[in-house]
C-alpha cells in the first residue's frame, strides 16, 4: 500500500464550446473539488462579442453567505469580451461574488475565444489544404488585438 | 449542439513526506497540453522542485519551458507569488497560459492546507441549508459554516472583503 500518493486535494475542471449559428457562441464550464462545485453557461454574440446570458450556480460551498455571489455573476451580460474582461471578471465578480466561480467563468471565455480560432483556422486548412498556418494566425491576431491578452498564446513566439 | 472545443485540467495534491507536499496539473485542449510539478516545502512553503512538461503545442507558441521552470525554485506559496510566477515563467520569453496554471497549481496547496480548518470551523458553527443553487432533490451542502464563523474567519485581513461571504459582516 502507497497511502502517500493519496490526493489530499483534487480540483477537476472543464469546458465546452458550442457554435450555435452564425451569430451565437455558448460555453459551459464546470468546476469540482474538495470544497466546491460550481458551474457556468455563457452565451455570446459574435462577432460583437457581447455576453448576451450567463448561468451561474454554485452547488458546493463553504459558507452561508456563498450564495450571494450567484446573481453578482449575471452583471457580466452586456460586457464585450476585449482585453479587459479578464480582469473586470476577477476584479468585479470575484472579490464581490465568487473567486472560484470568477476563475472558471476566465478560463470559459478563454476557451470560447480559442475555439473561434481552431475554427477559422480549420475551416481555411478544408479549402485551402497549403494555407501558410503561421501567417493565418499572425493576420487572426492582427485583426483581433484585442483578444490576445485573454488568449494567453503569446502570438509574438510564432 | 455539438462540442467543437473543450477545455480540461486536473490539479492534485499529495502529502509525499512529512511537511512536504506535491502538486501535480494537467491541463489540455484542442491547441495547448501541459504538465506541472511542484514539490513544495513547510513551513516556508517553498518550491523545492519544479517541472514543466509541455505536450501539445499546435501552434508552436510556448518557448522551451525547462530552465523556466528551474527559476521557480525558491518561490514561496504566499503573497507576491503572483507578480514573481508572472516575471519568471510569463511574458515575452515564456507563456502567460503557463505562468497561470503554475499560480492555480500554488493555490490548490492552499486549498490542501485550507480544508482542515474549514471542517474545524463548520463543526464549531456550522449551519443546516438549503440553497437555491443546490438540490432540488439531492442537496451537496448539509453544514456549512454560519454567520458567527464568518465573522471570527473575516477578521482575517487576507479574507475581509474578498468574496461575497466576506463583505458588509460587521
Amino acid at each position: 500500500m502507497d497511502l502517500k500518493s493519496m490526493p489530499i486535494y483534487s480540483r477537476m475542471k472543464s469546458c465546452g464550446v458550442q457554435k450555435q449559428g452564425e451569430s451565437r457562441r455558448v460555453v459551459s464550464g464546470v468546476l469540482e473539488d474538495e470544497l466546491y462545485a460550481m458551474q457556468c453557461e455563457i452565451s455570446v454574440d459574435w462577432p460583437s462579442r457581447t455576453i448576451e446570458s450567463v448561468q451561474a450556480r454554485i452547488k458546493r460551498f463553504t459558507t452561508v453567505r456563498c450564495v450571494l455571489a450567484e446573481p453578482v455573476f449575471l452583471k457580466a451580460e452586456g460586457w464585450k469580451i476585449d482585453s479587459q474582461v479578464e480582469g473586470r471578471i476577477k476584479k468585479e465578480l470575484g472579490r464581490n461574488g465568487c473567486r472560484h466561480l470568477a476563475i472558471l467563468m476566465v478560463d470559459s471565455i478563454r476557451s470560447l475565444v480559442r475555439a473561434e480560432l481552431v475554427r477559422n483556422l480549420t475551416s481555411e486548412l478544408q479549402s485551402n489544404p497549403d494555407l501558410d498556418a503561421v501567417n493565418f494566425v499572425r493576420t487572426f491576431f492582427l485583426e483581433n488585438p484585442e483578444l490576445k491578452t485573454i488568449m494567453k498564446l503569446n502570438p509574438d513566439n510564432l | 449542439m455539438i462540442v467543437d472545443f473543450q477545455m480540461n485540467s486536473l490539479t492534485t495534491v499529495t502529502e509525499s513526506g512529512p511537511g512536504t507536499w506535491s502538486v501535480e496539473l494537467t491541463a489540455g485542449d484542442n491547441l495547448l497540453g501541459v504538465s506541472i510539478n511542484l514539490e513544495i516545502k513547510a513551513p516556508t512553503l517553498d518550491i523545492r522542485k519544479s517541472l514543466i512538461t509541455v505536450k501539445r503545442d499546435v501552434m508552436g507558441v510556448i518557448p522551451e519551458m525547462s530552465s523556466l521552470a528551474e527559476k521557480l525554485v525558491g518561490v514561496r506559496v504566499g503573497p507576491g507569488m503572483t507578480k514573481i510566477v508572472r516575471e519568471l515563467v510569463g511574458g515575452p520569453k515564456g507563456s502567460d497560459w503557463i505562468s497561470d496554471l503554475v499560480l492555480e497549481a500554488m493555490e490548490m496547496l492552499v486549498n490542501a492546507i485550507t480544508v482542515q480548518e474549514l471542517e474545524k470551523a463548520a463543526i464549531k458553527g456550522g449551519e443546516q441549508i438549503r440553497a437555491s443553487g443546490d438540490g432540488p432533490k439531492i442537496f451537496l451542502n448539509d453544514v456549512v459554516i454560519g454567520p458567527e464563523m464568518i465573522k471570527v474567519l473575516g477578521a482575517n485581513p487576507r479574507l475581509k472583503d474578498s468574496c461575497a461571504a466576506f463583505q458588509n459582516i460587521d
